[in-house]
């Protein structure tokens, strides 16, 4: 088993007599998203202060990259990048010379920097901004510079607090798309988001309410422990209608019934042999349309956080 | 007009300002305390000042002379045995002004009584300080002829002046205000613009996310401290160096002592007055909050310092406070060099303290800007 990059063991921040973050411990493996969700006020931006040596923890122990944070908080600097809830690009300076200037406190050469910023620059999609002035961009340009930035060092570990917030969809899509290929050049993301979709877009989630961990698990775990499980809509011909039937009662498919077009049921699990039976469903019976219907995952954190009951 | 909405919107910002402490307490502390600190500041009074006595005679006569002078509480008399400390001690700013009293004063004083000629004191003063000086000159005057009157048995019980006095005025003979104010602005100057151009420069940062950005580079404090300090630093100096020819050659105001001297002072001064500002940056909330703090912090360091009214003159516990003030020095400092042509060694006590001040708050901005919460 490959050594955590990230660990925290009864992390817990106190300011006077509220807890921020009470006795949070998690784990996180190399090259994964690990998502850290959490309402309003719940301790996440405290969180990921602490884990990148902003803010000194009341107790408990950090571990990034194999560093000690709490103990050396400056010896973590330069694993990691950072992209705050505001995108951190002097205005007055143009993307180019943010960079530059980021380069320069990071040490980089101006032959790297050069090469570094020419990869950089296409896979973010900032070439044709590049002369240009942050506040005369659009956020989702900004946030994409942004995370350019906390990438130029090539840093093992990534913690971006809410790094889409006030990006339109689109932007938004893309911006994932460029995590995730960071994730798959081995870099460990650690973001914070209130966009419970994403979620989606990650490998592991942790939630905390009130500063303290109340889930810890795959996406597909969550959905599974807290949610009514997956709908599916099969619609078939009239004359297919009792195969159809008799297949689908195979799968052991809850709540199962008929509608006009055909039948819903759910599953609890999404998992291979599932898909594979509707695979052939749908090849035995050609004219059969099947609909899977993933549960929201605002709908999984209301039973997380007990608003509603746990199937 | 809505009489309601009106009602409605002053209600607001009564609640708003009575709600910040900050606020509340600079509406009612900054008028009383203008009130009470300029009653003590504003006053033409001399008290304690320093005066050189060089009494070459040292007979009972003289010394009654100088325990007049001192006991009004005007003058705090420092004795002096030869010309050259006196002047040594005027031209180091140790005495404001000075007392020679002749080898001849108690024998020309006895003569007086029998037609001879007045014993003649010389009174020497720093005119650096117009007011100042004229004042001291005006005070000693009449100590000095209120006690020749008393010293000398004038015939037929009548008495006349019996002392006479002579003034040499140095550093500034015609007493003239202009370089005493000029050497006086760069103090408010770089006091006052320097505190609140960095004032925003920490908490600006900070609410645009990018000093988070940068804490969590590789860059220390230190350096994070003198990427601020030094550009900043640089065009101040260049201000120094800019206002020195512009008084030269506009004002015909050219300092006595060496102006590379008083560039280099001024220079270090700046750094300790911005480190004033990033310290006060770093430890606000808000923007607004760090200009009204610096606002607050610079304005009376200023009108204590010495710029506009004489330290000499104010009370004794508010000289003590002044004197912890880094601008108090750096005034000083300037005036010594563009009125008396003072050098290194003869400032070296101002000097140090602005040094010791300026690595102090060096290392108060670098644990500022450096602190986890």
């Amino acid at each position: 088993m490959s050594t955590p990059t990230i660990t925290t063991t009864g992390l817990t921040k106190r300011f006077g007599d509220f807890t921020a973050v009470d006795a949070l411990s998690i784990t996180v493996p190399p090259g994964v998203i690990f998502a850290f969700l959490g309402a309003n006020g719940s301790g996440k931006s405290t969180t990921i202060r602490m884990l990148i040596g902003l803010l000194r923890p009341t107790a408990g122990a950090i571990t990034v990259n194999g560093i000690d944070v709490i103990r050396e908080p400056r010896r973590v600097r330069d694993r990691i990048g950072y992209m705050g809830q505001k995108v951190s690009l002097y205005q007055g300076l143009t993307i180019r010379e943010n960079v530059e200037f980021y380069a320069g406190l990071y040490g980089l050469a101006p032959a790297a920097l050069t090469a570094r910023w020419s990869a950089l620059r296409e896979r973010f999609g900032l070439a044709q901004v590049e002369l240009e002035k942050p506040e005369s961009l659009p956020a989702g340009i900004r946030q994409r510079a942004g995370l350019a930035l906390a990438t130029l060092h090539q840093p093992p570990v990534l913690f971006l607090d809410e790094p889409t917030a006030g990006v339109d969809v689109e932007s938004r899509g893309l911006f994932w798309d460029v995590i995730q290929d960071e994730a798959a050049r081995g870099v460990t993301v650690f973001v914070t988001t209130h966009f419970l979709e994403e979620v989606d877009y990650c490998d592991w989630v942790s939630f905390i309410d009130a500063g303290k961990l109340v889930a810890d698990a795959t996406p597909e775990d969550l959905r599974h422990r807290f949610s009514l499980g997956y709908r599916i809509e099969v619609e078939l011909p009239a004359a297919a209608r009792e195969a159809g039937a008799r297949r689908l009662r195979g799968l052991g498919l809850a709540g199962l019934a008929s509608s006009d077009a055909g039948f819903t049921g759910r599953t609890a699990q999404l998992d291979g042999p599932t898909l594979a039976a509707l695979d052939a469903l749908a090849v035995d019976i050609p004219e059969a349309r099947i609909h899977i219907h993933q549960p929201p995952m605002t709908d999984v954190f209301r039973r997380v956080l007990g608003a509603e009951p746990s199937p | 007009m809505s009489w309601r909405r009106l009602r409605t919107l002053v209600l607001r910002e009564i609640r708003a300002t009575l709600r910040d402490p900050f606020t509340a307490s600079i509406l009612v502390a900054v008028p009383l305390g203008t009130l009470l600190l300029f009653n003590s500041i504003l006053t033409t009074e001399v008290r304690h000042a320093a005066l050189g006595v060089c009494d070459a005679t040292a007979s009972p006569a003289s010394r009654r002379l100088v325990a007049e002078l001192r006991a009004q509480g005007t003058f705090d008399p420092v004795a002096l045995r030869t010309r050259t400390a006196l002047d040594e001690a005027l031209r180091r700013g140790r005495v404001r002004a000075a007392i020679v009293i002749p080898p001849d004063f108690d024998r020309r004083l006895a003569e007086v009584g029998r037609g001879g000629v007045r014993p003649e004191v010389q009174v020497i003063y720093d005119g650096g300080e117009a007011v100042l000086a004229a004042n001291i000159e005006g005070y000693l005057n009449a100590i000095v002829a209120r006690v020749g009157a008393v010293l000398v048995d004038a015939p037929g019980g009548g008495r006349r002046p019996g002392i006479e006095v002579t003034t040499r005025v140095l550093f500034n003979p015609t007493l003239d205000g202009q370089v005493f104010m000029v050497a006086g602005v760069y103090g408010f100057v770089f006091s006052f613009l320097t505190v609140l151009i960095t004032a925003v420069s920490v908490v600006g940062e900070r609410l645009a996310g990018t000093f988070d950005q940068l804490q969590v580079t590789p860059a220390t404090s230190v350096e994070i401290l003198l990427g601020k300090l030094l550009p900043l630093g640089a065009v101040f100096a260049f201000d120094v160096l800019l206002m020195a020819l512009v008084a030269g050659f506009g004002l015909g105001v050219w300092p006595r002592g060496s102006l590379v001297f008083f560039l280099g002072v001024s220079s270090v001064y700046v750094l300790v007055s911005l480190a004033i500002g990033l310290v006060i940056s770093a430890t606000s909330g808000t923007a607004s909050e760090a200009v009204q703090r610096s606002v607050l912090f610079s304005i009376p360091i200023i009108q204590l310092s010495g710029f506009l009214f004489p330290i000499r003159s104010m009370p004794g516990f508010l000289q003590w406070i002044v004197e912890a003030f880094p601008a108090t020095h750096y005034i000083r400092v300037s005036r010594a060099i563009y009125m008396r042509a003072a050098g290194p060694a003869d400032l070296w006590g101002d000097l140090l303290f602005i040094g010791v001040v300026g690595v102090l708050l060096f290392a108060l901005a670098v644990r500022t800007l450096g602190a986890r919460a």
